[in-house]
This record gives structure tokens, C-alpha cells and sequence, in this order.
């Protein structure tokens, strides 16, 4: 028969419970070291297995030890018999219940996680906010914080005692019946293998006080005087001591008081562990961050026996933040890294997440992420704290991300809005024919859009977030890849600011061609198998034939892309910009300078532009950079010393005198008004006669998804030549500048094709784009190539002739091009001959065709053309002095006759 | 009449309270002794926002240094996001002049005196 007092009660099962943690305390004691507690957290995890499930048991059996202890409270309080114990006896009870939780969280503490040094604060400021005493009670109970000292003596030491006293006390009993231990032991032991203790990575942004005490967390981030909780505390021991102690109501009272608040503080801890993430912010489980912010601290690894990663590997592997990663115990020889991303320095989790304390392949490698540096993954890796977070805010605001001018202008073309200014994002896209045509054809080219496979940037790359720029495999890199059949790869891709024009190439050598116009290729129609077998002929995309054409001065001399765009105008400065000549700030009279330059100290550059410069040059200081003018950026790989201004490449060091812009480029007379590029350019691709149709069969794809699809737009192209360019005015608020323009759309769009709506027709457009062509030669065009050139002054191709009869001059055009049937204007055309054009004219609000008044200018200076040769004196004179030569025109001159 | 309970009584309390006092007095005390009043560490005036264990160093036009730990319960505050400090517990945000600007925290950031060698290299905080 069982005798009453070897009977099994939540009691008893608490005192086993607590007998198990002082025993596993105890031998926990060898490997924990006080004076580097989360170095020694880690290492047990990872190199001492046993420690690790000894860890788990002392965790697991003082979790239960103080829910067990909980239940046996209720146990006894809800009985409505009275209690009575003595004064004494209830007022230790009482306490104990705070040393308890005292106690736990001592043992909170003990880990030396990010979780534990901002509950320590809290417990700290708490403490010290108590009147009299505050301050050496907090220090008395938690000590300084660069030491564990006082926690770990109060733990181990001070509550355990305490504890153990007022449980003999009370229960009058040492040991409690044999079978208790032997369930619990089990019990704890089994949990203790399958959920390890919780240790935080010390990079997920969310940290959280212990379950028991996050409901008070609730409570406090309502309170501005959070101290006034205490009081809580108070009132919470006050009632148990009443429950204990106190006759029928009181008693009674205090019970239903004690039921209430735990009702309510079990919904406030269910609130603050799954729905409150960083900051403590309110998380739903439907967001797109909870399972990083909020079902990252119930990841636990259950404990591996024999780890897949030799001991010495272990032991080996570096200690980076403060603890160790067991990735590198298994990746051991993975190098190809810079200095500042090696695995020395920040490790492989800060980066590629995953679990650092687990010992075996599959448990390590969940939730990892194999390619971080996309858009979508930036925040929580490249844009960590400790990282680059400034960065990563800006990127997703620049245009490369947004694509807001391009999205802008396709709904201008498209009719649905009316100006093409509207900021605006890819990721706000919708169903119109517009937002359809943009899905299908051109968005693949924003930051945003994913890498998802390894591998090298090159022309078939769209997107990748960082990477985008920043990925560089080594040839080993990219051969080891190649080779790999599913053993570990040692090298791994580099993180560099090593960013060439091959990064560019995917995007870039679309739209506009900027990439591939530099290097002086210009896109065919011919298709891959009509390609030539020549060297004046390459393949691009295993399908877009170019041909060779002059290529830009600046690639000549060795100059890339970074060369010039610096990284305030590539990621952005914040700032969300319309269009890309907003965003951009390096101009030509940046480097070419007349006059004085403008220059920053190395001592007062901001501190990003320092770092990188540093990086790249070595010692800077006591240099003088060159700022650019419209934003203000110090520009890094230049600067002046000696009165001369120099230039660095910035992959390759490559050091060449800046030249300042000759004579007739910066004089205030004739040609002020024109941008270096007007002349400067050797040719533009110019595309005329698209027509654009919705074709519901068409294998089309989704480019935001990333799916394919059935029906798509199709754009069926007319010619695309390379030619000068035209000219263009561009009015802003500081200054009107003659810029390169080029044919945009002159286009059609068979609406009614999408919509199926018959009130939809065919949109009709003529317009012209400003266009940043990327042909720099060193020499300018020739006088008669605007002055006396159709094309120039946006009457298309064709003969532009000066005819003189009878004393009298006039100009004539003869198109090349047949008139289109929309408007009746040649083909390639701007305006008609001597009109001009207003209303939506070009792509942009602020870029005009020549006014009526400025082409009878600019020909009248080609009927002189016609006689003068462009380098004879008079010519050469009327740049400086144009009034005085116009006077003293001879007899035999014959101006145009206009009417 | 009990005089001898009533004597041990109050003699063990008066006991228990000067222990109290000594106790108070000796942790005071100690941590008079064994605070850094002053600490000095490297400083680069063109970096806006440097994090530190204890202290934020905030350079604008002008360089002023803030406590790290943020008022309402003393987290230590290690991020910047957008132009604000905020604070991972909770949530509480600060501008870059310390002004709170959400709470739960009421009360601006404490601001602490801070000298910068005569080289700009160094910077020494008072505590």
C-alpha cells in the first residue's frame, strides 16, 4: 500500500527537479568559464557534446523546476480549505518565489548572449530605480558589467541556497520519492536530446528576455516609468503570502486576484513570444520577416554525438564575434575571399545565416541562405548593423532598383499618363497595357530581381541585389564551380569593390547600349546565324550580332565604368530620383576643368568615400580630390598636386594627367550653350518604325514572378543604325544646354490587341529620348555635321540643300524616308523642315526640338557653310565675334530668304 | 513583562539594520573606487554615427558624445536606422541630437562631456 508520504505531487516532482539542476549545475561548472561565458557556451556546443546535452539538461530541468513549482502553488491554492501556515514560514515562501525567479534569470544571464547583456541592462536600470537602496542593490546582485563575478556566485551560490532552505523548510522533506527522480531524469534527459538550450547568434536583430519574463516585457514597453512594475512584483507576493497566511475573504480575495493575473500574464507572454519581433515591433505570423524575427529564437539544434567535423577542425576554427562558428570546422580550406570579408574576420553566418552551434550538416545548413546579397535578403545580411547598413537603405531608393524613369516613360508612351515624371517603383506594378508590356519586356534589369543560381556576373546577368557589382569569381573560383560534382568547393567568389565593366554588361548592353557603345560595338538586326565571320563582328547572348564601331576615348585610355560613376550615384544617395540624369552627378567639366578646381581635403571626406579610397590607394592622406559639382562628391580616384590634376584608374592604378578643355569649348561666345557630348560624340544607335502588338499566343514571360507565360508584347523593330546624333534643348531650373537626343519611339502601339476594347485604337508617338551616348571622341564633330546636316537639326536623313537663284538662297529638304502615315513627317524625323513641335515631343518634360527661330540660326551660319570652308578665318572669327563678321558680310554673301 | 525578548528583538534588528548600512556603505563605496571616471578611445570626425559599449559619438557640424543606453530600461542602443538611434528592445527611437522621438522612452538621451585631443585623433569622455 502506498504510504501518504512517498506520494507523487507536482511538489515532489519540483524538489526532484531541483536536486537534477544543482547536480547538472554542478558538473556544468568544468567547461563553463565565467570570465568568457558565451565563448564557453559555444565551444560546448560545439566541440563537447556531452557539455552540450548536460547544458540542456540543467536548462530543460530548471525550466520545469520552476513550472513544476508554479503548479504545485496552484495545487495548493484552489482548494477552498484555508491554508494557514505560520508568519514566518510564508513570508520565506513568498521570497523564495523571487529568489526562484532570481535564480532563473541569474542563470539567463550566464550565457553571455545578446540576449543576456541587454536583459542584464534592464535588470540593472530596474534595480538602481529603487529608492534608497537602488544602486548598490544593483551592483550588489549583478556586479560590473565587463565581469560575471557577482552573477555567477549569486547563482550557484546565494538563491541555490536560499532555495533549498525554504523547500526543506516548508515541505519538510529532503529527497523526494525515488520514482520522481527516475521519471524526471528521463523526461529531462529525452527533451535535453532534442532541444538544445537557446543561445543567441549575436546578429539576428531581435533580442527577447527569457519565456517567463517576456509577458513583463509586454508590460513594461507600455510603461514610461517602467520601475512602477516592481511594484507588481510586490502586490504578486503579497497575495501569496495572503493566500498562505489569511482567514476566508482575504484569503479568497487573493486567490481570485492571483487567478485573474495569471490568466492575463499568460496572454501577454503568448503576445510577446509570437507576435512582437525587432524593436518589439507587433509581428503577424503573415509578414514577410516573422520567421527571421520572431520563429528564430525557438530554432534549436537537438544535440549531435558524433559531430561531421574532426575534433582538431574544431578546435581550429577561429572565434569571430566572440564565439565559434562551426561552419568552418567542416569548411575548413575555403579561401578566395578580400581581407575584410574573409571567414577570419566576420565568418560565414553573418553572411549566409544558417545555425552556428549546430555539429551536423543538415541541422547547420537550415534556414541558410546559399546567395545573400539580394535585394529581398540585403537587410538581414550585407545591411546587418555591424555592416553596411547605410548602404543597403540607399540601394532600394537609386534607380537601378526602383526602374522608376523607365516605368515612368513606357506609361507616358502607353497614354496613361500624362508626363513621364511620376516617381514610382517596380515593385508597384499592375495589369495595364503598359505595366503588362514592362513585365514582359524590360524589368528583368532592376536590382530587386534575384540571383539565383551560383555562378559568375556576366552578360546574361539581370539584377542580384549586391552582387549585381560586387560578386568576382576567381578563375579557380569559376573552374572549381564548373567541375563540382556535390563534394565541398574550397573556393569561394569574392565580395569586392573590384567592379568591372562585365558587371555592367547584362543591363547595360541593353536600352540604350551604353555598355556596349563604349567599347564601340553597336547592335545589328542580323540574326546569329547572318553574322560574318569577322573580327568586326561579335556575338552577344549567343544571339545579338554587333558590329565594330569607333569606340569612346575615355575606354581607349583604359578607363571602366567605376572610373567615373562613383558609388553615390550607383547606389544611390537616397534620395528617389525620376530619372537618371538627376540621379547621376559626374559631369564632363568635373575633370575637364577651366579654371580652379574644386577640391576636398582627405581629412574632411565623409567617412565611406575615405574608406574606400584608402582601400583602393593605400595612404591618402594630405591629398586633395577633386568634388564633383552637382551633388557635391568627392570624387576618389583623382586628385591635384602641383597645380596638375590627376587621375587613378580604379581596378588597376593606372595614373594619367587630366587635360582641361581646349580653347573653343569654354570660351562665352558662340557654343555656350552646347554640353561637352553635342560635340563630343561619335555616334548613337538610333531605332526607328517599332510597332508594338499583344500577341495572346505568344510564349511570353513574367519578369517579375520570373515565370513564363502565354501572350506577351512583341515589339517588332524597323532599322537600327548607327548615326550622329540629333540635337535637342534640355531646359532646367539652372541652365537650357543643347544636348544629344535620339530617336526614341517613333512608334506604334496596337492597343486594341491587349484590351480587346474597341474603343482602343493604335497609339501613334513621335518622340526623341536625351540620350548620354557614351562615344566620347576626342575630337568634336565638324561645323557642317550640325549646321548643314538634316539629321542634326531633327529633320531625319535626307538632302538638305542650299539652292541660289537669282541672288536669293534658299534651303530645301528632300527626305530620305517615306512619310509615315500617322502625321505625314519622314520616317526618322523629329519635326518637319523649318516647324517645330510642341506636346509630347520627347521623353521627358523638359527636353525640346529647336524652336522655328533657333534652326534659322543655326542655318543661316550653314549658308555661309556652303561657301566657307569651316577653318578659314572668317569662320573661325565669327565664333568669338559673330555680330561684327555678320555686319561686315560682303556683297557676294547670300543669306536665306526665308518666306 | 518580557524585557529579555523584547531586548534580543530589537538588539538582532538593530543588528540586521546596521548590517544593511555597512553593506550600503561598502558597495557604494567600491564602485566610487573602481569606476572609470574617464575613458579615451580612437576618433574619426568624418564618420557620423560611431556605436560604442557605453557611448554614441555623434559628428555633425559639431561632435557630441550621448550615452548608449537608452532611458526607458538602459538597453544599449546599436543601430541607426534612417536618421534615427534606435533601440532594440523595445523600440524606443532618438534623433541624432538625442531628442527621443518614440517612445516608450520619455526622456531625451544624456548627453556626456567629451573632449577631442589636439590632433583629432582621440577622444575622452567623462563619464
Amino acid at each position: 500500500m502506498k504510504q501518504k508520504k512517498n506520494k507523487t505531487t507536482f511538489g515532489t516532482l519540483a524538489v526532484a527537479m531541483f536536486w537534477l539542476v544543482v547536480l547538472s549545475g554542478v558538473v556544468l561548472a568544468v567547461p563553463f568559464d565565467m570570465t568568457d561565458p558565451y565563448l564557453s557556451v559555444s565551444n560546448m556546443m560545439m566541440l563537447n557534446p556531452w557539455a552540450s546535452l548536460l547544458r540542456n539538461f540543467h536548462y530543460w530541468s530548471s525550466q520545469f523546476f520552476l513550472i513544476f513549482s508554479l503548479i504545485h502553488l496552484y495545487d495548493h491554492f484552489h482548494y477552498k480549505s484555508r491554508i494557514g501556515l505560520k508568519v514566518g514560514i510564508s513570508i520565506r515562501l513568498s521570497l523564495s518565489m523571487l529568489i526562484i525567479f532570481l535564480a532563473m534569470i541569474t542563470g539567463f544571464l550566464l550565457k553571455g548572449d545578446a540576449d543576456s547583456v541587454q536583459a542584464r541592462q534592464i535588470l540593472q536600470t530596474l534595480a538602481e530605480r529603487i529608492p534608497l537602496i537602488g544602486r548598490s542593490l544593483a551592483y550588489s546582485l549583478l556586479g560590473s558589467t565587463e565581469s560575471y563575478q557577482l552573477i555567477y556566485v549569486h547563482h550557484i551560490a546565494t538563491f541555490t541556497v536560499f532555495i533549498a532552505i525554504a523547500m526543506v523548510e516548508h515541505s519538510r522533506k529532503y529527497w523526494p520519492p525515488a520514482i520522481d527522480f527516475v521519471l524526471s531524469t528521463l523526461g529531462i534527459l529525452i527533451i535535453s536530446y532534442l532541444l538544445s538550450a537557446p543561445l543567441h547568434d549575436n546578429l539576428n536583430p531581435a533580442v527577447k528576455g527569457p519565456w517567463y519574463f517576456v509577458g513583463f516585457q509586454e508590460i513594461l514597453h507600455w510603461l514610461k516609468h517602467p520601475e512602477w512594475s516592481l511594484l507588481i512584483f510586490l502586490v504578486v507576493l503579497v497575495l501569496v503570502y495572503f493566500v498562505n497566511t489569511a482567514k476566508e475573504k482575504v484569503m479568497f480575495r487573493s486567490k481570485r486576484s492571483l487567478l485573474v493575473f495569471t490568466v492575463a500574464y499568460s496572454i501577454l507572454t503568448i503576445v510577446g513570444l509570437f507576435f512582437r519581433g525587432e524593436n518589439w515591433q507587433w509581428t503577424t505570423p503573415w509578414s514577410e520577416h516573422y520567421k527571421y524575427s520572431v520563429l528564430h529564437s525557438f530554432r534549436t539544434p537537438h544535440v549531435e554525438f558524433s559531430p561531421e567535423f574532426t575534433l582538431e577542425a574544431g578546435v581550429n576554427a577561429p572565434v569571430i564575434q566572440g564565439r565559434k562558428e562551426s561552419c568552418l570546422a567542416c569548411h575548413t580550406e575555403t579561401h578566395g575571399f578580400t581581407d575584410s570579408h574573409s571567414a577570419e574576420a566576420i565568418g560565414c553566418i553573418s553572411c549566409h545565416q544558417g545555425n552556428p552551434f549546430a555539429t551536423g550538416k543538415e541541422q547547420s545548413h537550415r534556414n541558410m541562405i546559399l546567395i545573400p546579397g539580394n535585394l529581398a535578403t540585403a537587410p538581414l545580411t550585407c545591411g546587418t548593423t555591424q555592416c553596411h547598413p547605410e548602404i543597403v537603405e540607399r540601394v532600394p531608393k537609386g534607380l537601378m532598383a526602383t526602374l522608376s524613369g523607365m516605368i515612368s516613360v513606357d506609361r507616358f508612351t502607353f497614354n496613361e499618363q500624362d508626363n513621364p515624371d511620376l516617381l514610382t517603383s517596380v515593385h508597384e506594378l499592375g495589369n495595364t497595357p503598359a505595366d503588362e508590356h514592362l513585365k514582359n519586356l524590360c524589368v528583368r534589369c532592376h536590382l530587386g530581381n534575384p540571383k539565383t543560381e551560383l555562378g559568375p556576373v556576366n552578360e546574361f546577368s539581370r539584377g542580384g541585389g549586391c552582387l549585381a557589382c560586387h560578386l568576382n569569381y576567381s578563375e579557380d573560383a569559376e573552374k572549381e564551380l564548373v567541375e563540382n560534382s556535390g563534394g565541398l568547393m574550397k573556393t569561394h567568389p569574392e565580395i569586392s569593390v573590384k567592379v568591372t565593366n562585365n558587371h555592367c554588361y547584362g543591363c547595360h548592353s541593353r536600352s540604350g547600349r551604353i555598355s556596349t557603345n563604349y567599347e564601340g560595338w553597336h547592335e545589328t538586326t542580323l540574326l546569329a546565324s547572318e553574322m560574318p565571320d569577322s573580327s568586326n563582328y561579335r556575338l552577344i547572348e549567343d544571339e545579338r550580332v554587333f558590329v565594330k564601331e569607333q569606340e569612346d576615348v575615355h575606354h581607349q585610355l583604359g578607363l571602366e565604368c567605376i572610373d567615373c560613376h562613383h558609388s553615390y550615384e550607383l547606389m544611390g544617395d537616397g534620395t528617389h530620383y525620376a530619372h537618371q540624369e538627376d540621379q547621376q552627378d559626374v559631369q564632363c567639366s568635373d575633370c575637364h576643368i577651366d579654371g580652379t578646381p574644386r577640391t576636398i581635403a582627405a581629412e574632411n571626406l565623409d567617412n565611406e568615400s575615405a574608406i574606400i579610397a584608402a582601400l583602393r590607394f593605400g595612404n591618402i592622406s594630405g591629398k586633395q580630390f577633386l568634388v564633383t559639382e552637382k551633388h557635391e562628391r568627392a570624387l576618389i580616384n583623382t586628385f591635384v598636386e602641383n597645380d596638375s590634376i590627376w587621375f587613378l584608374t580604379k581596378n588597376s592604378g593606372k595614373k594619367m594627367a587630366m587635360k582641361a578643355p581646349a580653347a573653343q569649348c569654354t570660351r562665352n561666345e558662340a557654343h555656350s550653350d552646347l554640353a561637352c557630348s553635342s560635340c563630343h560624340t561619335a555616334w548613337a544607335p538610333t531605332c526607328i518604325g517599332c510597332h508594338n502588338e499583344y500577341d495572346p499566343n505568344e510564349r511570353g514571360y513574367n519578369m517579375i514572378t520570373n515565370r513564363e507565360q502565354t501572350g506577351s508584347w512583341v515589339e517588332y523593330i524597323g532599322e537600327y543604325k548607327a548615326k550622329l546624333p540629333t540635337l535637342g534643348i534640355r531646359k532646367t531650373e539652372g541652365k537650357t544646354e543643347i544636348i544629344p537626343v535620339v530617336p526614341g519611339m517613333i512608334m506604334t502601339t496596337d492597343l486594341h490587341s491587349f484590351t480587346g476594347n474597341e474603343k482602343d485604337g493604335t497609339i501613334f508617338h513621335r518622340l526623341y529620348a536625351p540620350a548620354a551616348p557614351h562615344t566620347t571622341s576626342s575630337k568634336g564633330r565638324s561645323c557642317v555635321s550640325c549646321h548643314n546636316d538634316p539629321l542634326a537639326l531633327g529633320y531625319g536623313e535626307g538632302k538638305l540643300e542650299y539652292l541660289i537663284d537669282k541672288g536669293k538662297g534658299k534651303w530645301k529638304f528632300t527626305p530620305r524616308y517615306a512619310a509615315d502615315k500617322n502625321d505625314g513627317l519622314p520616317a526618322d524625323a523629329w519635326i518637319d523642315f523649318l516647324q517645330t513641335r510642341e506636346g509630347k515631343v520627347s521623353t521627358r518634360s523638359n527636353v525640346f526640338p529647336f524652336s522655328v527661330d533657333q534652326q534659322k540660326n543655326i542655318l543661316t551660319v550653314g549658308a555661309c557653310l556652303t561657301c566657307h570652308d569651316e577653318n578659314s578665318p572668317v569662320m573661325q572669327r565669327s565664333l568669338n565675334h559673330y555680330e561684327e563678321v555678320f555686319a561686315k558680310q560682303s556683297s557676294k554673301c547670300i543669306l536665306p530668304d526665308w518666306k | 513583562m518580557n524585557t529579555r525578548r523584547t531586548f534580543l528583538q530589537t538588539a538582532v534588528a538593530g543588528f540586521a539594520a546596521l548590517f544593511l548600512f555597512f553593506w550600503n556603505k561598502i558597495t557604494l563605496q567600491h564602485l566610487n573606487t573602481t569606476t572609470p571616471k574617464k575613458y579615451s578611445f580612437p576618433f574619426n570626425k568624418n564618420k557620423l554615427v560611431t556605436f560604442d559599449d557605453e557611448f554614441i559619438v555623434i559628428s555633425q557640424s559639431e561632435t557630441k558624445v550621448y550615452s548608449a543606453h537608452c532611458t526607458h530600461l538602459g538597453c544599449r542602443i546599436d543601430k541607426m536606422e534612417g536618421n534615427r538611434l534606435i533601440c532594440p528592445c523595445h523600440g524606443s527611437e532618438y534623433d541624432l541630437n538625442g531628442k527621443v522621438m518614440k517612445g516608450p522612452a520619455y526622456k531625451n538621451l544624456t548627453e556626456l562631456k567629451a573632449q577631442i585631443s589636439e590632433d583629432g585623433k582621440t577622444i575622452t569622455i567623462e563619464s
